[in-house]
């Protein structure tokens, strides 16, 4: 999560890859196709504790038809380079809002630990209002920024990746969230996958965007 | 969620599904559309299936996935 991340419409995807380094060395050798989907940007963050568990968001330019990126052959073909057989759901949204708590990150920080969670949630202005009342309580938590995304085809359908201090402090925000965290309760449940607790592994430009 | 890619269809949509009935992989498919084609999001449209079962306390049929 940084200044290079400030894209407002989002694909994301949580799934597992053979081999990561593989995966990134052929996303970059194909900056074309993804060009031609639209992206700018794409960030890869890699699981802490499960191996081979990747985070991928792409910024894109424009909604456009997500449906017609998202079927591309490039889509496929990454999937495919990836070794993954299933291929995983697709989170494509737009950012609600992006809540720095502690000042700006430089962008090599090295120690930044991403908590990401994809999950329906009951109402998502109720939500932003509980999160900004909750805002001193979450920076007592460790939790250095708060990104929130919604779907673009289910209103109440939210991406959040939040920022925290390490990998310590990530472990105890996940086993005692605040009660304004209400989406940390709501991962793994169906099509969602299970938190995501990561950390920031590649950067890429794509396009007019590197 | 983007569930299926090949034909675009979201979770919301097969939420839907699931709740009006459905209960293998394949109804879904003759609903929606959704897993008809490459068939790789099964495993997804499954888990759907088993996370509604739990919540409303019935289980999937194990045939026809």
């Amino acid at each position: 999560m940084g200044e290079y991340d400030l894209h407002s419409l989002i694909l994301a995807c949580d799934f597992r890859v053979d081999d990561v380094d593989r995966m990134w060395a052929w996303l970059k050798k194909h900056r074309e196709p993804l060009a031609s989907i639209g992206a700018h940007h794409v960030v890869l963050y890699t699981s802490l504790w499960e191996p081979g568990r990747v985070l991928v968001t792409i910024g894109i330019h424009q909604a456009g038809s997500i449906r017609e990126v998202l079927r591309s052959p490039a889509i496929f073909e990454w999937f495919d380079i990836s070794g993954a057989d299933d291929i995983p759901p697709v989170f494509g949204g737009e950012v609600v809002e992006k809540i720095d708590l502690q000042g700006p990150t430089p962008e090599d920080h090295v120690g930044r630990v991403v908590v990401g969670v994809m999950a329906s949630v009951d109402d998502v202005s109720a939500l932003m209002d509980k999160v900004h009342d909750g805002v001193e309580r979450f920076k007592r938590g460790g939790v250095r920024k708060v990104w929130v995304y919604q779907a673009l085809d289910d209103g109440r359908e939210v991406m959040i990746l939040q920022e925290i201090e390490d990998e310590l402090t990530a472990r105890r925000w996940i086993d005692h969230p605040d009660a304004a965290a209400e989406w940390m309760s709501k991962a793994g449940f169906g099509a969602y996958p299970t938190q995501f607790v990561g950390r920031f592994a590649h950067l890429m430009s794509v396009g007019d965007g590197g | 969620m983007f569930v299926c890619l090949c034909n675009g269809v979201t979770s919301h949509v097969v939420t839907e599904v699931v709740a009006n009935g459905a209960k293998t992989s394949k109804q879904i498919a003759e609903a929606c559309g959704a897993g008809g084609d490459c068939g790789r999001c099964r495993r997804t449209l499954r888990a759907m299936i088993e996370a509604h079962s739990a919540v409303n306390g019935c289980a999937p049929e194990t045939v026809s996935r």
